[in-house]
């Protein structure tokens, strides 16, 4: 059944990449919990406040790199438990397709909102 | 032999006593992945009123009128449910999180004859740094 | 419609070998506890000991042994209908799973149906599902298990009848990875002594070249469950073996890459350790994926 396995390797790219956005993350996400829940407390969020964070040109990139890898990372992780469950054909196409324009959407919508956070925007 | 006999997914989740630490650690990660990025997908949308702020508009909060970014992450953090689904989340987050460099490090080969108690590990981890982390959560909310 | 081929036992051993040859006396010239056979077994000496003490404990001598076997026979009326007969067999020390089979069918129910032939865990023959889990018959003892004991066919495998279930797909993907040495340059024959592989090379493939087909791994992991074009545990260990074996050059090693790397190749393996943990022969299957995973990574990016 060799020939079932001759095309090309669509695998293994995707399957670092999820582990260079986790050793991102793991970093970034502890970052963030901790940035929004123990140094501000979440109920004392402000506009002004957030204004203020955003304005850092660092903090504002990692930021935006935060919500590109968690979105890829979210995402391909989505994809991949589907195939896991044997989705394959025309769904695995559109499953594929929905996921992408989903994520895409995200990010876009994301870094809008990032953008007038800081207002660059 | 024309005929036989499918028993179907029989012991994938019907046997679940019987799951190994490998596979609770699989079903708790994959779990607790499909909850991030769903959040992920609220998190853009709560922090999208920043649009609304940026704008000049207001909502009411508690008689007073505050720009619509505050107004909403304020009103959403005065609600006794959502300090509870945060608390949920920080769990859910923090065990991802463990479980994931334990998962790295399978990936690296490295300390795989341990793997399950670095699983049982991640998961003490998590539970003490949840309940570590209530306090804090829950300041200045009340019922 | 072929049912039990051999009686066991009229099928005596005509091979004189020595049992246990791998058995080695400590005093050999190996250097200590250092080597990794040495590790080996030592462990399984000690595992041995572990289990004869706990036999001893509890002694089930006299007793008999209840068991619950899955039937199903799709050319017997009564038997369409998939359902669990009790047999009660006396025990006796050192009694395996497939020992209380073979006394059931022979004793019993003659038509109680499942493949065996060595009864020394080489064949691979008898992997059914045990007690919720996946083990070798004969290699499993009766008096580790608590009763009654449920004796199923292997899960995730259509069933032919009984406890023998179609392996034909798990061939399918054990034949898909190539499973036979491969050499572009095999030396002129004018000088062609012997493929020589050093004992380091040797011992890195040395548990993967121990798999004896019997289709556990495959039948316990929970994503070739699902995915039904996964290679699985078993073809890729297979592959590790070819892959990693020294005496094969370099471009077959990378053809062999190429095929364990397809989307349904080792990407798939979600590192549950499952097969890990069944298999009869304790190879690390998961070991052997990631280390797959991770040389086609690096073939790959050697490439960009």
């Amino acid at each position: 059944m060799a020939e079932r396995y001759s095309s090309f390797t669509p695998g293994g790219t995707g399957w670092l990449l999820q582990r260079i956005t986790a050793a991102f993350l793991v970093v970034v996400l502890a970052f963030h919990f901790f940035q929004l829940h123990f140094i501000t407390h979440a109920a004392d969020v402000t506009f002004a406040g957030t204004q203020a964070r955003m304005e850092h040109v660092g903090y504002f990139l990692t930021m935006v790199l935060f919500l590109v890898t968690a979105t890829f990372h979210g995402i391909n992780g989505v994809y991949n438990a589907l195939v896991n469950q044997g989705l394959d054909g025309i769904q695995k196409k559109v499953v594929l397709a929905v996921l992408t324009i989903a994520g895409l959407a995200l990010i876009a919508q994301g870094t809008y909102v990032a953008l007038v956070m800081a207002g660059w925007a | 032999m024309s005929q036989s006999y499918n028993r179907g997914l029989i012991e994938d989740f019907g046997r679940w006593k019987e799951f190994s630490a490998g596979m609770w650690a699989w079903i708790f990660h994959k779990f607790t992945g499909w909850m991030l990025i769903g959040y992920l997908f609220t998190h853009i949308a709560v922090l999208s009123s920043a649009i609304a702020a940026a704008d000049g508009q207001t909502i009411m909060l508690e008689g007073e009128a505050v720009n619509a970014y505050t107004g909403t992450i304020q009103g959403l953090e005065s609600l006794f449910i959502i300090r509870v689904l945060e608390v949920g989340l920080l769990a859910v987050a923090v065990f991802h999180i463990l479980n994931g460099l334990r998962l790295l490090m399978v990936d690296l080969g490295i300390g795989l004859e341990a793997q399950d108690k670095s699983f049982y590990a991640s998961l003490i981890l998590t539970g003490v740094i949840t309940v570590a982390s209530v306090p804090t959560f829950m300041q200045g909310v009340g019922l | 419609m072929s049912t039990q081929q051999q009686e066991p036992d009229t099928d005596a051993e005509t091979e004189p070998e020595e049992p246990e040859s791998q058995e080695v006396p400590a005093d050999q010239e190996m250097s200590g506890l250092a080597s990794p056979q040495q590790q080996r077994l030592q462990r399984k000496h000690d595992g041995m000991a572990e289990r004869e003490r706990e036999a001893a404990e509890d002694d089930l001598e006299g007793d008999s042994v209840h068991i619950k076997v899955f039937r199903y026979d799709p050319e017997v009326e009564g038997k369409q209908e998939p359902r669990f007969d009790d047999f009660h067999v006396p025990f006796e020390r050192g009694m395996t799973v497939l020992d209380a089979v073979i006394y059931a069918r022979d004793e019993f129910d003659s038509s109680l149906t499942f493949r065996h032939s060595c009864r020394q865990a080489i064949c691979g023959s008898d992997a059914f599902f045990v007690n919720g889990r996946q083990r070798l018959g004969c290699k499993t003892q009766i008096s580790e298990l608590d009763q009654p004991v449920r004796i199923e066919p292997l899960p995730h495998q259509e069933v032919v009848k009984d406890l023998v279930v179609d392996m034909d797909h798990f061939y399918d993907q054990m034949h898909a990875v190539e499973p036979y040495f491969q050499d572009e340059d095999t030396p002129d024959s004018a000088d062609l002594e012997e493929q020589r592989q050093s004992p380091e090379n040797r011992e890195k493939i040395k548990m993967s070249s121990r798999c004896i087909w019997c289709g556990a791994c495959m039948s316990s992991c929970n994503i070739a469950a699902g995915d039904n074009e996964y290679l699985g545990p078993a073809a890729i260990n297979k592959a590790y073996k070819f892959a990693m074996d020294d005496r094969e050059s370099e471009e077959i090693k990378e053809h062999r890459l190429r095929i364990v790397e397809q989307e349904h190749g080792v990407w798939r393996c979600q590192t549950q350790f499952s097969c890990t943990e069944v298999c009869p022969k304790d190879i690390p299957l998961t070991e052997h994926i990631q280390e797959l995973k991770r040389e086609a990574v690096k073939k790959n990016l050697k490439f960009w």
